[in-house]
């Protein structure tokens, strides 16, 4: 699959290293170069510096309208939201992602037919089972 | 009329205290403590300092009895949580975003904001105003938001000076509404003759503007 990645945090660096990430091709968009020369030598990546990563010229340039993918994982979940609706809505993307961690916000995205992922939320329920393993 | 502002940049402070000459209730949902103290001591109980895209915010600022909400933050992306927060959760009527990005305009339509105020044609259409001999002008955007309405003066050479109305084919689905002449303002029948610096107000479907202007404007 070719995958479009907004965002290129400890998320995306850990995607891109996965075994089962071997079989995709990656572009990763974001404004932090420091964190794209991170990712730059993982084969089959393609790193993308934007200034305004809402734009969506910029969403074109990292192949918006070919990707079988997308996911909005950058840290700003309103950036997430806005661009992941656009790859829905306006690129037609067939799987669309977004990270998004406010549970109010997740709850009215959900309701509006966008498919989220919360490490924070995953990472509480983890942290949950384990507390409740020690107390039985 | 309740309104509530999202941001109070300095669009948001003039917005406000326009809303409030005219005689609207104005709420204005602000981040920052210190902008909050400077509206309210100027403009009295107006500001609710709170995240305008947290859902507990928007209610305690009384978005569920808002007519309008209009989400002025510098950030498009801001603007449209705030405005699907209201729209959605809290059945607000109207909900108002401005926007930067030119290209968000159809996209905020599609999900479900009301009016999309697009601040870099209203800045590019100002400056356009002021460039001296200007032939081709947007005079706006029309609510399908696909269309727009256009001004385009006929220069001396062109080749369709002289020509009917009729005579002159335009690009599909667009069409002229008016013609300004030097000696007044005519409507445009198939018989009307084209004239060097007749300036032809059209209504055009978005991406036939640069059709228009050749046809209009080409030797």
């Amino acid at each position: 699959m070719r995958i479009l990645i907004l965002g290129c945090g400890p998320l995306t660096s850990l995607l891109l290293a996965s075994p089962d990430s071997a079989e995709h091709r990656f572009t990763v968009i974001s404004d932090d170069i420091d964190r794209l020369n991170g990712v730059a030598d993982e084969p089959r990546v393609t790193p993308l510096l934007i200034l305004e990563p809402q734009m969506q010229d910029y969403l074109r340039m990292g192949g918006i309208d070919n990707a079988d993918a997308f996911l909005a994982l950058s840290e700003d979940e309103h950036q997430n939201i806005l661009t992941a609706q656009i790859a829905k809505h306006v690129f037609n993307v067939g799987k669309v992602v977004c990270r998004l961690e406010n549970p109010q916000l997740q709850r009215l995205y959900s309701g509006l037919d966008l498919e989220m992922v919360s490490p924070t939320l995953d990472l509480l329920q983890g942290l949950n089972r384990v507390l409740r393993s020690q107390i039985h | 009329m309740y309104i509530l502002v999202i941001g109070c940049s300095e669009l948001g402070y003039h917005l406000t205290k326009a809303l409030l000459a005219s005689g609207h209730e104005v709420m204005v949902v602000e981040k920052s403590q210190v902008r909050c103290d400077i509206l309210t001591e100027e403009l009295g109980s107006v500001a609710w300092q709170g995240d305008g895209t947290v859902e507990s915010t928007l209610k305690q600022a009384g978005a569920a009895r808002a007519d309008v909400l209009i989400a002025a933050t510098g950030h498009d992306e801001t603007n449209l949580v705030a405005c699907q927060l209201a729209k959605h959760v809290f059945q607000t009527s109207r909900t108002m975003a401005m926007i930067k990005d030119p290209k968000n305009e159809p996209v905020f339509h599609i999900l479900g904001v009301d009016v999309v105020i697009n601040s870099t044609h209203l800045i590019l259409e100002s400056l356009e105003e002021r460039i001296p001999g200007r032939t081709f002008l947007r005079l706006m955007n029309l609510r399908s938001s696909s269309t727009g309405l256009v001004s385009i003066t006929i220069p001396e050479d062109a080749g369709v000076v002289g020509r009917r109305l009729d005579d002159v084919e335009l690009p599909p689905r667009s069409f002229i509404s008016l013609v300004v002449k030097t000696n007044g303002v005519e409507r445009p029948s198939g018989d009307l003759i084209l004239e060097a610096e007749d300036e032809v107000i059209a209504v055009i479907p978005s991406g036939g503007e640069q059709t228009l202007y050749d046809i209009l404007t080409g030797v």
